[in-house]
């Protein structure tokens, strides 16, 4: 049956069907054309040069767990210097087999693995928070602490290790989704930031860069499975109905009808990026580089957002 | 025919008239297609293929949402 063969090798049992090109692939050709798609991206975009050193970050999810296995073969190719890093942010019943799985996967790649947990860095968890502001009258969602929080544990670490590059897993849908969002929310000062890497004012940050950026989630799925890897694909217990998620599932939706869609939406954008930023930069200065009395870090303000978030906390837990 | 459809801890028998594809028993069973890997007897396979008397269809949900 012509329909169960790969149309790259000729072999007879495919995994994938690519309906925006017709692709049939088994296998072996399926992980190979990942690979040099994303080996590709990195060259074209220039996310990477010779000699840097790269710093994964590795929640044990999919999207983490194939960006290392690919940034890998550029490691052992002695191109670059690579290793990760984990946060556990204290969030019982679901953060425990992601480090799980980081642990196994960096062990068995052979890189160097650092784990770093709110409690020890805070001295409270996600759950701790959780509970004491589920009193008040108006509780802040999890993710907004996690967000800041998790940030900073990033960017410091970068630094410690003398990293270059920060690598992240966005993957295609991750990215139609964020372009998608702030079209219709009009948020410019944040569509003008999406991209292949972060271009920050302050060099104290690390450049951010994101790999995976042209490859379908389901395919990274897949990608994983077959490259023999464990992923947990639980939810987040404190994961909510966003507006992400909407457009997550109408992009996903869309896409059964119109194959292309994601890339499109990715590529247009692309296209029309230099435009937009050129026009909005002109009147819009960026914000001061100042640095933050408490912790010394980068920031907008005297004090930054994830000392501001740490007092209150301390407060509440008091 | 009767096949046995394992998604995650939910695991049921299900009796069909006639051949279907993966496709047509995701669609039936409202499984969202476009956030799952599909093993065919423990094989990983596309949603064109036939489904077979007895086999045993693994569904995993590689996407939140859907």
């Amino acid at each position: 049956m012509t329909s169960n063969v790969c149309t790259q090798c000729g072999y007879e049992h495919v995994v994938i069907h690519r309906k925006q090109n017709g692709q049939r692939l088994c296998s072996t050709c399926f992980r190979k054309s990942i690979e040099q798609k994303v080996l590709k991206t990195i060259k074209k975009q220039k996310l990477i040069t010779k000699g840097d050193k790269v710093l994964v970050g590795l929640s044990g999810g999919k999207d983490s767990v194939a960006l290392l296995k690919i940034l890998n073969i550029l490691k052992e190719k002695n191109i670059i210097e690579l290793e990760a890093v984990t946060i556990d942010e204290g969030i019982s019943g679901y953060r425990e087999e992601g480090v799980r799985i980081a642990k196994d996967v960096a062990k068995e790649l052979n890189i160097k693995h650092h784990i770093i947990s709110f409690e020890d860095k805070y001295s409270f968890t996600i759950d701790k928070i959780m509970e004491v502001e589920s009193q008040e009258e108006h509780p802040q969602h999890a993710c907004t602490y996690c967000g800041v929080f998790r940030r900073q544990i990033f960017n410091q670490t970068a630094r410690e290790i003398n990293a270059t590059k920060l690598a992240t897993g966005h993957n295609l849908d991750d990215e139609a989704q964020s372009i998608l969002m702030n079209y219709l929310e009009g948020n410019i000062n944040n569509m003008v930031r999406i991209g292949y890497k972060t271009e920050s004012r302050d060099e104290r940050f690390t450049q951010k860069i994101k790999p995976l950026r042209e490859i379908p989630e389901k395919e990274i799925g897949l990608y994983v499975l077959e490259s023999g890897f464990e992923v947990h694909f639980d939810g987040c217990p404190y994961a909510h109905e966003s507006f992400r998620m909407e457009i997550g599932d109408f992009l996903r939706e869309e896409t059964l009808k119109h194959p292309t869609i994601m890339y499109s939406t990715l590529n247009g954008f692309e296209k029309i990026k230099p435009a937009i930023k050129k026009d909005y930069m002109e009147n819009h200065t960026g914000k001061p580089n100042k640095t933050c009395i408490k912790c010394g870090e980068p920031s907008s303000q005297d004090i930054c957002k994830s000392c501001k978030f740490l007092e209150k906390i301390h407060e509440k837990l008091a | 025919m009767s096949i046995k459809l394992i998604n995650k801890d939910d695991v049921k028998e299900i009796d069909f008239e006639e051949n279907i594809t993966i496709e047509e028993l995701l669609k039936k069973e409202e499984i969202p297609i476009e956030t799952v890997v599909i093993k065919q007897n423990g094989e990983t396979v596309t949603e064109d293929e036939i489904i077979n008397d007895n086999d045993e269809i693994e569904v995993i949900k590689v996407i939140y949402g859907g």
